[in-house]
């Protein structure tokens, strides 16, 4: 057993963990972020994206201990029921879901992306994904929810600009 | 439209919310108190007679239960239209991956542990892979005395006459593959028991109506007792139609009286569940000079591995749609189910229309090719209208706008590619 500290969504952590346990379990399974999805445990499906110090992971492929002193972001940490994050509206109104299991981790590169590139081409966006497999969708509809939320925050952020 | 409620409109879906933040549930997601593990042990031989030993694997700590067929409280068996599949094989395996027992223990960890233990001696026995070889006389026989599941024949004029009529006949073989479905969530279930009785089955699945009644014959409980709950399901596309882990969770919780957790991995949900047919297509194909199909001959086999699933559904409609979307006066169409020592194939998207294709749309390019006729002209001279009669004799009486797709798409096909290469 090994202690780890880290901060998921904000809150501070201090655990004591097994040496060999990957970072998806301690969030799924220690700490309830169930919104962390398996789909393949090795690296190919991106459904286990979360977002540390800024950039995507596959946290099935962390371990745990990996990620002590480190600032993670999972999906759980993304809009509230009554404020969605644009990313998460777009998705919603541009029909990107349909079984969900991918869903959180496309939000989560979406937002890694957003986060750094305000105006990603499409190009852009793809890339941001290719990480991310979506069996059910086809992929263009949440290409352009991407898209989509890029300008809503764009114009969003130029809104704010104004005020100052 | 503006007078319906929902046609025409941009609705949100109901589960969409819950989707994008990440709250719903699957069945992974799910977690109760005081539950355990389990880990199936499967075949790691294609057709193999076997003695297991449990004995060292039920000493390791932490482990509660090893079920083997000698646990099942009801019919070792189960399957959508044939029972063929056994819930844990008794003392044959027809597949590799075939369930042989199941682990159930205090934590994933030590079920994966002990499963290593169990020692499984093999008795190999001569094996089949090519659905061909095995409709013989004297190939291996997977279940009983014949590996032919099912035969469909399409029988409409008579050929025979019809390709004396052909100026121009193409024989070709065609293969297609066996294709996994892949949906993203893997296989995973809990059961229960609930305080009156009832067992619970948590799983995604896309018949919770026949599981219900599978479980039951299973566990040789009455179906009232039986209770299945679908959480979110993380896609199927025709690869949860049969069962996977829900006899052995249920039974784990009927047994030890607490609730019973099963993951699948990814390499796992690739040998549990079905897949789509393989198809070997013989097509014979007529026409006259000006591209008018007269007569088809086709001989199309499944290879269904070592379960038949859906087969006989499947490899009928591969019959069904042999002609594709053409009408042809002379037609005899033969579709076989094979068993085979491979792994299992059922429903999957299409169910069968969707290798069917490969082989008479080719054969149309062909045909169009040898009479120097576009591949265009010689679909819209076939292709299916209003009152048509297809093979089975159906007449088509509503609406058939097919010729119209076609020419709206070739349209755009071509202005489109002397945009990119003109
Ligand atoms: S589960 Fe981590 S990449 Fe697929
Ligand atoms: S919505 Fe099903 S995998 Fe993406």
């Amino acid at each position: 057993m090994i202690n780890i500290k880290l901060n998921v969504n904000g809150k501070d952590y201090d655990l004591e963990i097994e040496e060999d346990l990957r970072l998806i379990d301690l969030l799924r399974d220690r700490l309830g972020f169930t919104g962390t999805k398996e789909g393949c445990g090795e690296g190919e499906c991106g459904a286990c994206t979360v977002i540390l110090e800024g950039k995507t992971v596959n946290s099935c492929l962390l371990l745990a201990i990996q990620a002590h002193g480190k600032e993670i972001t999972t999906i759980e940490g993304i809009g509230k029921e009554d404020d969605l994050h644009p990313i998460q509206e777009s998705f919603l109104e541009n029909g990107a879901v349909q079984c969900g299991y991918c869903i959180p981790g496309m939000v989560l590169s979406a937002k890694a992306l957003l986060d750094k590139n305000k105006n990603p081409t499409r190009k852009d966006i793809r890339e941001a994904i290719s990480g991310n497999l979506c069996r059910c969708t086809g992929y263009e509809k949440i290409v352009d929810s991407i898209e989509k939320a890029s300008k809503i925050l764009q114009q969003r952020g130029s809104e704010s600009h104004e005020q100052l | 439209m503006n007078n319906y409620k929902n046609i025409g409109k941009n609705l949100l879906r109901v589960d969409g919310k819950q989707k994008v933040m990440g709250k719903t549930k699957y069945p992974q997601d799910i977690y109760m108190d005081d539950m355990l593990y389990g880990a199936t042990l499967r075949s790691t031989e294609p057709h193999a007679y076997f003695k297991i030993d449990i004995s060292e694997a039920e000493k390791l700590d932490g482990v509660v239960k090893i079920l083997t067929h000698r646990d099942i409280t009801g019919e070792n068996r189960h399957g959508v239209l044939f029972k063929d599949h056994e819930v844990l094989c008794k003392e044959k395996v027809r597949r590799i991956g075939d369930p042989i027992a199941f682990v159930i223990a205090e934590s994933p960890k030590k079920a994966k542990e002990a499963k290593k233990l169990i020692k499984i001696q093999y008795e190999k026995i001569s094996a089949v892979f090519d659905p061909k070889e095995a409709m013989k006389e004297n190939a291996p026989k997977i279940h009983d005395d014949s590996n032919i599941v099912y035969h469909y024949k399409c029988r409409k004029g008579n050929v025979e006459k019809g390709f004396k009529k052909c100026d121009v006949i193409v024989e070709r073989e065609y293969k297609t593959s066996m294709v996994d479905h892949a949906f993203l969530q893997p296989e995973s279930g809990l059961s229960y028991m609930e305080e009156d009785g009832t067992l619970v089955i948590c799983a995604a699945t896309q018949y919770p109506h026949f599981d219900q009644i599978e479980i039951a014959d299973a566990l040789g409980l009455p179906k009232e007792r039986i209770k299945i709950i679908n959480p979110a399901v993380g896609g199927a596309f025709g690869g949860r139609e049969d069962i996977t882990m829900q006899i052995h969770i249920g039974l784990g919780a009927l047994l030890t009286g607490r609730p019973v957790k099963v993951c699948y991995d990814r390499e796992e949900s690739f040998y549990a569940h079905s897949k789509r047919h393989p198809l070997y297509m013989k097509y014979k194909t007529g026409a006259d000079r000006t591209g008018k199909l007269i007569a088809l001959e086709a001989e199309i086999i499944g290879d269904t591995g070592a379960y038949a699933s859906w087969a006989v559904n499947v490899l009928r409609k591969s019959g069904v749609h042999a002609t594709g979307p053409y009408e042809i006066d002379n037609v005899k169409i033969d579709s076989y189910a094979v068993y085979t020592n491979n792994p299992f194939c059922g429903a999957m998207r299409g169910f069968g229309a969707t290798q069917i294709p490969v082989a008479c749309e080719q054969q149309m390019d062909i045909i169009a090719e040898k009479l120097g006729i576009s591949p265009v002209e010689i679909r819209l001279r076939n292709c299916f209208r209003k009152n048509s009669v297809t093979a089975t004799g159906q007449v088509l009486v509503e609406s058939v706008p097919l010729d119209k797709c076609i020419r709206i798409v070739s349209k755009r096909l071509f202005a489109e590619s002397e945009m990119v290469w003109g």
